[in-house]
């Protein structure tokens, strides 16, 4: 029973530490967040983080594995109720705006950022590819769009969506850009995309 | 924040369902894609080739990044880490 208690404890903790690392990057910018600050954010001993994440780059990928875990169950559900392209565009950007500052910060970044970061990144971009272009897929059978190779249909979808959410700033007061355009560039894509 | 999920030791796909993990098997450490057909984990070259392929195809990168890019994701994974760096 004890143990039990002290894995939800480990669990507990990994949990504060990667909530506290998602704002401080968001806020400082990942290159320039360091596990002291983290640590120091939710009066943790900096020691203790290096029990749950040895390297500071295996907290910047916790908190995309989480992203990529809330986009997996969103995803799943466009999926399984056999829903168009339109609803896996909402669905990503759902979760984007649940993760914005940080996920601005890591779009600006990446380039800068070390190549495991990187290719966690491409890999989760992987996933969102093979979604989009399943949804496309299906309506492309029914007529409704027209075919576009996969790599660029992401890509075009993936650069639009970026050039908001790194010029944020410009394109939202201070509020989230995916809520003010999120719909907007939804429409703007199908029209794109219609057969 | 829920727990970590599993994920592959080899290639770190999250494995939900019990066809996502080799043999269909849920206690196995690795996923379907980087097994055999008899649950035996695939050589790296093999998996670090079908890794960088699902880079290419999705967002249409070189092959040279994707394969670049897929060494530095499988270098830390548990299946790999003790492989000389050099690889």
């Amino acid at each position: 029973m004890q143990a039990v208690t002290r894995q939800e404890q480990k669990i507990a903790t990994r949990g504060r530490l990667v909530n506290a690392a998602m704002v401080l990057f968001a806020r400082d910018g990942i290159a320039g967040t360091t596990t002291a600050d983290i640590a120091k954010s939710i009066r943790m001993s900096h020691e203790n983080v290096f029990v749950h994440f040895p390297k500071r780059d295996d907290l910047v990928i916790a908190v995309i594995d989480e992203f990529g875990r809330r986009l997996q169950v969103e995803f799943r559900q466009v999926l399984e109720e056999g829903l168009g392209l339109r609803a896996a565009l909402r669905a990503h950007l759902k979760v984007l705006a649940e993760f914005e500052p940080f996920y601005s910060r890591l779009v600006i970044e990446a380039p800068m950022l070390p190549s495991k970061v990187r290719s966690t990144l491409l890999m989760l971009h992987a996933a969102v590819s093979q979604r989009l272009f399943i949804a496309l897929e299906r309506e492309r059978k029914l007529g409704r769009v027209r075919r576009i190779e996969r790599p660029l249909l992401f890509n075009t979808w993936i650069g639009l969506v970026h050039h908001y959410l790194v010029n944020r700033d410009m394109f939202a007061n201070g509020n989230s850009v995916i809520a003010e355009h999120g719909e907007s560039l939804v429409q703007h894509f199908m029209t794109l995309v219609k057969s | 924040m829920p727990e970590k999920c599993i994920s592959c030791g080899s290639c770190g796909m999250p494995m939900e369902k019990p066809e996502d993990f080799a043999l269909g098997d849920v206690t196995q450490p690795y996923c379907a894609w980087c097994t055999d057909a008899r649950g035996k984990l695939l050589p790296y070259e093999q998996v670090l080739e079908t890794n960088a392929r699902i880079y290419e195809e999705s967002q249409g990168v070189t092959s040279e990044a994707a394969k670049r890019l897929a060494q530095a994701l499988l270098a830390d994974m548990p299946a790999w880490r003790d492989r000389h760096s050099s690889v």
